[in-house]
Parts: C-alpha cells; structure tokens; sequence
C-alpha cells in the first residue's frame, strides 16, 4: 500500500495544475489518470488563450479572470503561448447594436480592445471577407494544451510531485465520513494499486460525475460536446473571432502551420463523446464561410472533438448558456470529510482553478504555504550554450520549437541526440527526431505510439501518419521500447486512432491522403491481414 | 489543335498503359495522355491479383474468382481465364523488357516479405522479391543503408518472427554504409537503387554484402538492385556472391514499380504509341451517348484528343479519377455519378481497413466495361473503364490492385482494338 497526502483524480490542465500548485507548496499528492495525460478536453479544444472578449458581455467576472490569467500565462508558459493576438469581427450577419456594450464590456473586465480600419483589417488577414462592418483588435493569443499540461507536469514532477497514467480508480474508501484512500486499476498490465491518503480531489473534468457516485454522491457537470475541425493550412495569421453574443462556429485559430475552427455545443451523453460526426464538421464549415469566403478550398485535416464539463447548478441552463465559470465542491458539506470536486472553468483559467481548490486543500490540511505558480515559470529556458550545441544534432531551424516542446528534458535530449550515430527526422511534418521519439517513449508514462503521438505531436501533421508512422516503430522497436503492444498492432491502433479524426471529413483532397494511406498500410504492408497471422 | 487516331487512352498507370500496349498491338493507332507518373511510381511492382476474400486469405486466386459477386470487375472480364491471360502477356512483355516474372513454386500466391516484416500475398513477382528461397535456409540476414529510416532490420526480424513458418529461422541486422551524400533529405531505397546502376554503385554494393555472404546464404534487401538492369545486377550480386537475395516490398517511392513502368513504357514507344505526358484531361465532347473528344489542359492551352474510341484508366481517389464533396463522388471527366450515400459518415467503416463505399467506390460498368448509368443501360458507348476508376472491389483489403488494374486495362485495350 502506497501513502501520500493527496490524491488528485485527472490528468488534465485542472487537475496537473493542481498537481504542481501542491508539490511546490510542499504537499505530497499522486494524480491517477485512466488515459494519457491530457488526452480529455486538454486537448480538444481550439487553443486558444482567451482575452476573455467572448464572455464580456454575458459573464463579467468570467472575462476579468481570462484576461488576468491570459497574462499570467504568456510569462509562466511563455513556450507554450503562440503570441498571436486577435482580432473581433463585426461581420455583414450580425447585429451592429453589439458593438457598444461589447466594447463597454471589456473595457469594465480589463480587456483592452482597440478599432481596427476595416481596410487595414483587410490587409493584415487578406482571407477575411471584404463584407466586414469593423474589427477590434485583443490580447487573444494561440496556446498549445498538450505542451501546457506536460510542463505542468514536468514541473510538478520536480518538486516531487508523481502521477500515474491509464490507471482509472475504480473505488475510494471512506472510513466514518472520512476518505481513506483510493483504489485503482492499471489499465495497461491489469494490475490494481491502493493508496492511502487524507485528501481526495475529483478534477476529472468531465468524468467528474463518475467519480462522485464511486461514494454515493452527485455533482452538477453536463458534459458538452465541442467539434472542431482543423485545416492544413494557416489562412489567418490571428486569432479571429466574431463580434456578437458567443456561438457555434465563430473562431478561428491559427497554431504553427495549421488552423483550427471551432466549435460546437451539443449536449453529450458521455463524458468521452470524442467522435466528431460529419454533421458538426458541415455546421462548422457553414458558418466559419462568414468570415472566411474560400474556406471549403482548404483542405481539413481532422475533426476531433472534446467535452467541456459544463457546471450545472440544478434548475439552471445547459449547453451554450450554462456558465463558463467553476465550481468547488466540498463533499463534507455532504458528510464525506476529505472530499473536493472541481468542475466547469475553462482552460485559459486552469491555473486559477488550482490556486483557489489547493487553498482549500491547505487550509483542512493546516498547510500555511502561499501559492506560488502565478510567479514562478513552467521551465527554465534553455542556455544558449545548449541552444548551440542542440543546432549540432537537430535541424536548425527545428532547434526553439524543440526546446519548446521538451522543456526540462531538452537538455536529456540533446544529450542522447549527441551519443547517438545521427539523429534523423522521422516526423517530417511536427519535425520530430529520433532522439526525441526515443525519449519520450521510455517515459514511464507511455505505453504506445499514441502516447507518443501525443507529447511528440509526431503524426499530427500533413502526413497525418502515412509517412511517419513506419520508421517510428522501426525505430522503436530497435532500441527496444517495451511496449505492450506488438508493432503492428502498435502502429494499427496509432493509424486507427488518427483514422477516427480524419473520418467526419472524408472527401476531396482527404479522402485522396486516405487512399494513399490505405494503399502503404493494407496494400503493400497487410498490416490488416497481419493481424491475425502473426502471434503476439 | 486537335489531333486523332483510333483510340485515346487516358491514365500511365499499369491500367492504362496495358490497355494501350494491347489496343497498339493489336494494329491500332494509339495516343496515350497522362498528367501524373500514374501509380506504378508509388508501386510494388508485384502482381496481387486476389489475396483475401472477405478478410479470409485465399489459397489459389484464381479458385476463388469464381466466388467473387457479379459486380467485381475480375467477374465482369470473365474471371480466371481473362485474367491469366493477362498476366501470361505481362510476363511476356516484362521479359522483353529484361525483367523476369517469377510465379510461387506451387500453385497459389507468393508469401512476400516486406520491409515492415510481414508477409503479404501476391501472385506474381520479379524474381528478386521471389521468397520461395528462404524455404530450405535455416539462416538469413536482414540488411538495410545507414540513414535509410524506412527500412528497419530490427523491426522486420522482430516481425517476421511472429510468423509460424518463420519463428525458428535466425536472422542478423545488418547495416550498410550509406554510398551517397545524403545532405538532409530522406535516403530512399530508390536512391540506392539508381547509385547501384552505376558501376561504382554496382562494386560498392557487392563489396558491402560480401562479409554477409560469407555467413548467411540468403541476404534480405530493400529493393536497391538497380533500376533499368535490376535483372542483371540481381543475377550477377547473386552469382558472384553465392547467395540468394530477395528484395522485399516497399512503400513509395516504388522502385520495383518504376522499372516495371520503365519496361512498359519501352514497349509502348515501340508499339508506336504516342504518349503525351503532363496533359491532364479536364473535359469530354459527348454527343448523342458517344464522346467524340477529350481535352487536356497544358500551359499551352487547350487541346482536344479526337478518336473512335477511349480508354478512361485515371485511377481513383488518389491519382484523381474519382472526385468527391460531402455527399457526393463522380468520375472526374465525364462527371458520371458514383451514386454516394448523401451522408457521408455512411462511405466509410469505423475501421480503418473495415469493408465500405469508401473503399469500393468506382464507375459501374458491363462485361465490356462501359459505364451504366442508374437504369443499368450504357450511358457512353464507345468509352471504356480500368483500373482502380471501376467500382466493385477493394483493392488495399483485397491485394488486388495491379491484378485488377492489369486484367482490366488489357481486356479494355482488347476490345477496343478489336472494334
């Protein structure tokens, strides 16, 4: 039996932010998490770092806490914010009487918003449609989950703080009112795990639900099905979105090279409603053609979607009118001491979430410690010593994006990539190496490709697998990963998971890069008539 | 301008270019357009004709032909007996070329071996993928190039060890230094392949194997024996080194495919084709159920293509003979509806390789491979389909893509020089 402090349940921003907010106050907590880290909404969203504007004028206090967590966020992950900015755009379909208490709205939440010559707009974002009746320019910016969430964790681990992954609790003991510990199942080898604690923190998103009637309780989270789509290309260079009360379908955001569309709001009837239908995909298309006119001629390269945990106070509204705000819940108000469930919130706020839910933790725990990750940052940069020495072994112009995306274990990489004979590009889309793939591979966290996938971004890219996915578990299987899973079967379930976003949109130039991926994987290598040929 | 002769064969791929080489055989005049370098750029350069049916692995493909529906172009063209003639002319062709075909020892397809380290059915193949060799070896070594990332002699071993027939064999990595500057780009079998055509590649290749050929008497290769003497050189490594080496399927680029295009393209130019390369057919001139021209777009301009007859072999979602939106899929030149469900979600199997419309979606057409329209009558009566364009089978479940794409090509060709 294992022992620690607190036992966080999700793997997601909330609940690694939590995480590391514990470990640097010196508290011990374990996070279980029943899939890869921040494989939930962490991931599936658009990206994008809120000014806040969206929620301006319906929920104040929501937007105030967007644009103050905005700037924190740009200086503790500066590696992980794309500065990209934004623009709101009044287009010829909305209602121009928007406009004034919008601004008005900002402006009392913080958020500086400046007019923008509709033909200065026009120049600065050419795909816009020449029909648009104003813009505003605000502090939106791109912000990538994934890498968040991982130097969170990164972060976390340094302090002490432990997180186990695709373990799902299946129980929490309760002894006279009061949690005990919890029970957990490894996902990967079957194995079950006990450890004792004295504070239980449900930050499981949408799973929230789930994991309070493992101790006979409710909680109010509806999850909420976003789609979003994301296209090969960067037709915008901003953040873009439309001037008018929050909907389906009106923002636009741009990351590296590609751009990513976003979203819908459907009522979900489980947690892990991640399948985007077609319908979603054609909604999105409908729309965001507003704003952007050549839309349909770029070509999609996934659908994917995500659940929001929407806080549901009883008798109020779900979906797009629920709040956006979160919600803390003390389960001993309920008669079950140690017990905290943290629900709602949004990503841009993830961090504020966890201050707010660890002083509630250290106050019942007696711990005086101050919060301190509005201040100190995620990872410390890389020397430009290391920098240079990284240009030796990874393609130059790869090296800060690299850096970026490793954060602490840059300097491992760098170190592995110079012992190594060379160290190829085996993702040539996201640029990822060998020295890289190998790396996160022998994380104790991954246990396929997938996993990999995740963190690397290998195979998010152009490609969407069909080139990559062979020399990764080439690789992999020669410096002898221990993976549960046989190679092919490895890469089947990698190119079965990337099937599944490219699926809802399954026409025109997509349909063409599926094709060719049908004709490498079952035509040339029968990696589907190898799957019951070969033994494992 | 507007040129004619007697048929227009529209597609390079192995469809279009055997349904040219045996409608120009046949006496006719003969002018073949493409836009692209057709498929068998990106191919193997086997022969699949029929693999699996319904998932289960077939024993003799020509036993099981007479099993597929009505509806599978192998069905349309006759079955076995189209189809073995076929492939009897293509090994003829390919000899000519310098390239000998090889058939498994027994009845039945091959077992190739892949640079993944599976094993995959294919009715015929050159002689250097042929595997039959490796039968009555205990031991083989698997080799690749430095820097050639496609091509991993740790996971084809790891692999192939999960066969039956394969677990007790002992396999060695081996690892080439690599002959050419790489720079920062892929080193691709290819690229070996046309460094070993020349005589300094040919001596680095042999002079790298030999401390192998000592140990082991079979040698596992990408396929990297050359290009246009691939035969030659495969014959010569093999004598002067007293192995056996097989060449293992690859993905793109598709170097056994390209000698194969080679020899192909060799015979069209001598059977008096005329080839028009980078001209993409953008539009038809029908009239009264017959097209009387088509029309390719260059940076010249527009060009129209008289002839009796055409041979429609453009391929299919990849090589863009099959157009799609949501809801909708069309054959890209004469618009002809593919009859898609108008939801789209309905095309495609939750899994990846599962059986769907995606899969099989193509033209329909008769025994004499013309198109139907929704009544089941000709809709073009002097216009011919082949290759992948046709619906009514999956060639990637299947292994049936240069089987079907070769029988097809050369039956339409037949008929259209019979006519």
């Amino acid at each position: 039996m294992k022992h620690t402090t607190v036992v966080i349940i999700g793997g997601g921003a909330t609940g690694i932010g939590i995480l590391r907010d514990l470990s640097m106050r010196g508290v011990k907590a374990v996070l279980l998490e029943q899939g890869g880290i921040a494989s939930g909404a962490s991931s599936r969203f658009h990206g994008l770092l809120h000014s806040g504007g969206r929620y301006a004028v319906k929920d104040n206090e929501a937007a105030r806490e967007c644009i103050e967590e905005n700037m924190i966020l740009r200086r503790i992950g500066r590696e992980c914010v794309e500065e990209s900015e934004g623009f709101f755009v009044l287009s010829q379909q909305d209602d121009p009487a928007y406009e004034k208490p919008w601004v008005e709205a900002c402006a009392k939440a913080g958020i500086k918003t400046e007019p923008v010559d509709v033909k200065e707009a026009l120049r600065l974002e050419p795909n816009l449609d020449p029909g648009i009746k104003a813009v505003y320019r605000v502090p939106d910016s791109s912000v990538d989950g994934f890498r968040l969430v991982w130097h969170n964790a990164m972060s976390a681990r340094r302090y002490g703080g432990e997180m186990l992954t695709h373990h799902e609790v299946f129980a929490i003991d309760q002894e006279g009112g009061k949690v005990k510990g919890v029970r957990a199942r490894n996902l990967v080898t079957g194995e079950e795990v006990c450890i004792s604690c004295d504070v239980v923190v449900n930050a499981a998103g949408s799973w929230a639900a789930k994991v309070v009637e493992l101790v006979g309780l409710e909680v109010g989270v509806q999850p909420d099905r976003g789609t979003l789509v994301a296209f090969n290309h960067r037709f915008t260079s901003r953040v873009i979105n439309r001037l008018h009360m929050s909907s389906d379908g009106d923002i636009f955001v741009p990351h590296g090279s590609i751009t990513i569309l976003g979203t819908t709001s459907f009522h979900a009837d489980r947690p892990d409603a991640h399948e985007a239908p077609t319908e979603d995909v054609l909604k999105l298309l409908d729309i965001g053609e507003v704003l952007i006119p050549n839309l349909r001629s770029y070509r999609i390269l996934r659908a994917f979607a995500g659940t929001r945990p929407l806080y549901v106070a009883k008798g109020s509204a779900a979906g797009r009118a629920a709040s956006r705000g979160f919600h803390i819940s003390d389960h001993s108000e309920e008669g079950l001491d140690g017990m905290f469930s943290i629900f709602g919130g949004k990503f841009t706020t993830y961090r504020l979430m966890a201050e707010k839910l660890c002083d509630l933790v250290c106050e019942k725990l007696g711990v005086h410690a101050e919060c301190r990750t509005a201040v100190e940052p995620l990872i410390a940069d890389p020397s430009p010593a290391m920098m240079e020495k990284a240009a030796k072994y990874f393609p130059v112009h790869s090296v800060p994006l690299v850096a970026n995306r490793l954060g602490d274990a840059f300097p491992i990489v760098v170190e592995k990539a110079a012992a190594m004979k060379s160290n190829p590009l085996l993702c040539e889309c996201e640029m990822v190496t060998r020295a890289e793939i190998e790396y996160v591979a022998s994380d104790p966290s991954s246990h396929s490709m997938t996993d990999v996938r995740l963190r690397t971004r290998l195979g998010m890219g152009t490609c969407q697998g069909t080139y990559c996915s062979l020399r990764t578990i080439g690789a992999l299987t020669e410096c002898r990963v221990p993976f549960p899973l046989s190679p092919a079967d490895n890469l089947r379930d990698f190119l079965q998971e990337r099937w599944k976003g490219l699926r809802p949109a399954l026409w025109g130039l997509q349909a063409r890069e599926m094709e060719l991926g049908r004709a490498v994987y079952a035509a040339t290598l029968n990696i589907d008539g190898a799957r019951d040929e070969q033994k494992n | 301008m507007n040129r004619k002769t007697d048929i227009v064969v529209v597609g390079s791929g192995l469809a279009g270019m055997s349904a040219a080489l045996t409608a120009a055989q046949s006496g006719k005049k003969v002018t073949l357009l493409t836009h692209g370098a057709g498929t068998l750029a990106i191919s193997s350069g086997c022969i699949d004709v029929l693999g699996y049916l319904n998932g289960v692995r077939v024993a003799d493909p020509f036993e099981s032909m007479a099993t597929l529906p009505a509806e599978h172009p192998y069905s349309l063209i006759g079955g076995a007996e189209t189809v073995r003639e076929a492939i009897d002319w293509l090994k003829s062709v390919c000899r000519k070329g310098g390239i000998d075909m090889a058939h498994a020892a027994e009845e039945g397809n091959h077992t190739l071996i892949t640079v993944m380290g599976t094993l995959k059915p294919s009715y015929l193949c050159p002689d250097s993928f042929n595997p039959d060799c490796l039968k009555d070896v205990h031991r083989a070594a698997v080799v690749t190039v430095e820097n050639m990332k496609d091509v991993h002699p740790g996971l084809i071993i790891d692999q192939l060890h999960r066969y039956a027939e394969l677990s007790d064999k002992e396999f060695m990595e081996a690892v080439l230094p690599c002959p050419i500057e790489h720079a920062h780009r892929n080193i691709t079998p290819l690229d070996i392949a046309r460094h070993v055509e020349t005589p300094e590649g040919m001596k680095w290749l042999e002079k790298s194997l030999m401390p192998y050929a000592k140990l082991y008497p079979v040698l596992l290769l990408p396929p990297i024996c050359g290009m246009k003497h691939s035969q030659q050189i495969w014959n010569q490594l093999c004598s002067a080194l007293k192995v056996k080496i097989i060449e293992m399927v690859s993905i793109p680029p598709g170097v056994a495919g390209l000698r194969m295009r080679d020899v192909l393209k060799k015979a069209l130019n001598a059977a008096g084709v005329y080839m028009v390369e980078s001209a993409e057919v953008v539009r038809a001139e029908v009239e009264e159920g017959r097209c009387k021209t088509v029309h390719t777009l260059t940076a010249s301009g527009e060009d129209a293509w008289e002839a009796d007859s055409f041979i429609i072999a453009t391929g299919g979602l990849l090589s863009g003979g099959i157009s799609t939106a949501p809801g909708k899929a069309w054959e890209s030149i004469f618009q002809l509806s593919l009859d898609a469900p108008a939801d789209t979600e309905a095309w495609s199997s939750p899994d990846i390789f599962g059986s769907s419309f995606f899969a099989s979606m193509g033209v329909k057409v008769n025994h004499e491979l013309k198109p139907l329209n929704g009544e089941g009558n000709v809709c073009l009566d002097n216009v011919r389909f082949a290759g992948r364009v046709l619906g009514g089978y999956d060639f990637a479940a299947e292994k049936s893509g240069n089987g079907v794409a070769l029988a097809t090509g050369r039956y339409a060709g037949m008929l259209a020089g019979k006519e």
